[in-house]
């Protein structure tokens, strides 16, 4: 069933938004270049702002529909809206802040109360706090937190990566796992920062010039060439889950298993922190330029990482060119058309993809 | 002339004090509730003929107090176009009255609250009002629970100074409501009365120091609310 589904056209000035799309239960990444349209499609969703055609369900239930004249107000519409600034009233305390929405709310409606939001976001220190005492992070958490006690079917995040540092960035990364887990409530979150939005889901809106380029899952989008141009600009990522399989003090290496065991790489102890136990589940990051390709295994080498592919199909842009290997599961590295030449790498060729454990980032 | 003398005020003086101070006390009062209508209005909304109404609500802070006065005496005297009426419907007779010099000092004070109301809700963030649309607050509830408490500084600024201009206020107050002890004569008014009466200098003085000293208090506790209106920003 389909949380979201919107059919939305407008026309500002010269720039004109034409849209149809439809959401998932589940986190769901709306990526585009700033101007592409992000915001007022979040506005024109929430109600912020009024298309000159449109047509909105949430949840099967009709909010808007021009050409019958029928818009739900925005305050009517249980829509959380997290802004990239948090927007905290900075005249209410943390606590005042995260009940505003609550007494508009219907107490039957409302899918998780003050204390178990406090616990959930960990901003019980914060209550009694005024906004401007806050950190970007924290805000952010607050501004969720007040979302959902207005008891929102969807929530919307804009650019929740943007306002906060870029150490911090990804911290809101499982708060918000937290809650889709256990509340079950569809988020569409924009984002123009592709490495932050992949590390957070999968399936993704491509949004270009105010029309959507692309949908579906990452791996399938970069396999279009359209889908790839608009991504590769904003930093191609490969994004892989993999499982805790051991930790091996005495080298200072932690062993990593993917979905399928099929395949184990291994990632310095520093990098994990110490923070997962065997058997957790998380997210590692590698960028297509930190993979190195070649024809046969290499024993006398330091790199200790060398997945065993076949290359599924080869992109090129200006000069480079990018190959999707799949190892098991799909890579995509990033090569220079001169070694894609000199190696006569072609599609079917059995490669072997390396990095170093250094490369990988850990999400937790 | 020595200190005591400054400070011996005359029962007519004290009359006067105290007049003035009922007179700008209930003009701020009387003109809040409008300015804020008026200032979000301006601050919030586009629409066509902004700019005249602007230019209309603005008039009576360049318009000679001696003019408005006699506009609200055609308006609102016995015989006027509004005056008449009241007269003869309800037996009202509103010019050379109390209410007269307080009405007086509204129209010469409105444009004064309107413009500091007006500069405090345009500080206010329309985004605040935004989220607190999307969290289901109404425009009424949003406005009392966002935008008025952020604006408060510029609110209570608007409303000192209609109540410091109704102080000072003369010229229409002198045509509309006259110039009648204890009933319509605010310091400005008995001032001029002093300063036409050879050897009350010391009277004169007096009203003087009294006038000085609260327009002082009051421009000054306003700017302290409009600094701190830029420092919560």
């Amino acid at each position: 069933m389909h949380a979201l589904s919107a059919r939305l056209k407008i026309q500002k000035g010269n720039f004109s938004l034409d849209v149809e799309v439809d959401f998932l239960k589940g986190i769901t990444g709306v990526f585009g270049p700033s101007g592409s349209g992000k915001t007022t499609l979040m506005h024109l969703i929430s109600g912020l702002e009024k298309p000159d055609e449109g047509h909105i369900e949430i949840d099967n239930s009709l909010i808007l529909d021009t050409s019958k004249n029928w818009n739900v107000k925005s305050r009517k519409r249980r829509i959380g809206y997290v802004f990239q600034e948090g927007r905290l009233f900075p005249h209410m305390t943390v606590r005042k802040n995260l009940l505003f929405g609550s007494i508009y709310a219907n107490k039957d409606q409302q899918i998780i109360h003050f204390n178990e939001v406090v616990d959930l976001l960990e901003i019980r220190e914060l209550l009694e706090k005024r906004p401007k005492n806050l950190s970007g992070g924290e805000k952010q958490r607050v501004a969720i937190g007040r979302a959902l006690l207005s008891a929102p079917k969807l929530l919307l995040m804009d650019e929740p990566f943007s306002s906060l540092d870029v150490a911090l960035r990804r911290q809101i990364i499982p708060y918000l796992i937290r809650i889709n887990i256990k509340l079950g409530i569809p988020m569409l979150v924009v984002s123009h920062d592709l490495p932050d939005l992949l590390s957070l889901t999968q399936e993704l809106f491509l949004l270009r010039n105010g029309r959507v380029e692309g949908h579906g899952n990452y791996f399938d989008l970069i396999q279009s060439e359209k889908s790839l141009d608009i991504m590769r600009g904003a930093g191609l990522m490969n994004v892989i889950p993999f499982k805790v399989e051991s930790h091996d003090v005495e080298n200072g290496l932690t062993h990593l298993i993917n979905r399928d065991a099929s395949h184990e790489i291994n990632v310095e102890r520093e990098l994990i922190n110490d923070c997962c136990k065997v058997g957790d589940e998380l997210n590692v990051s590698l960028r297509p330029e930190d993979i190195a390709i070649t024809l046969n295994e290499i024993s006398d080498i330091s790199i200790r990482n060398q997945l065993k592919g076949k290359i599924t199909k080869i992109i090129k842009k200006e000069n480079r060119t990018y190959c999707l290997v799949d190892v098991g599961f799909l890579l995509i590295v990033s090569i220079t058309q001169a070694s894609q030449q000199k190696m006569n790498l072609d599609v079917d060729e059995e490669v072997y993809c390396l990095f170093k454990s250094m490369a990988l980032q850990i999400n937790i | 002339m020595n200190m005591n003398e400054l400070l011996n005020f005359s029962e007519d003086e004290l009359l006067a004090i105290g007049l003035s101070f009922r007179v700008a006390f209930w003009c701020a009062v009387f003109i809040l509730p409008p300015s804020v209508f008026l200032a979000w209005w301006l601050a919030r909304k586009q629409f066509r003929g902004k700019s005249i109404v602007e230019g209309f609500l603005n008039l009576p802070l360049v318009l000679p107090p001696v003019a408005t006065g006699f506009i609200l005496l055609l308006l609102l005297g016995t015989n006027g176009l509004l005056g008449k009426c009241l007269n003869e419907w309800f037996g009202i007779k509103l010019a050379f009255s109390f209410y007269a010099a307080v009405i007086a000092s509204m129209v010469v004070s409105f444009p004064l609250a309107i413009r500091a109301i007006r500069l405090s809700i345009e500080m206010v963030d329309p985004g605040y009002e935004e989220a607190a649309k999307t969290l289901g607050a109404n425009s009424l509830q949003t406005f009392i629970r966002v935008t008025l408490p952020l604006a408060l500084p510029g609110i209570i600024s608007g409303f000192i100074l209609a109540f410091a201009r109704s102080l000072g206020e003369f010229g229409a107050t002198i045509i509309f409501a006259g110039n009648i002890s204890g009933e319509t004569q605010t310091i400005p008014l008995a001032l001029f009365n002093e300063i036409q009466v050879p050897g009350h200098e010391t009277a004169a003085f007096r009203l003087l120091l009294v006038a000085v000293v609260f327009s002082f208090a009051a421009m000054s506790f306003s700017e302290i609310l409009v600094k701190k209106l830029h420092h919560r920003k």
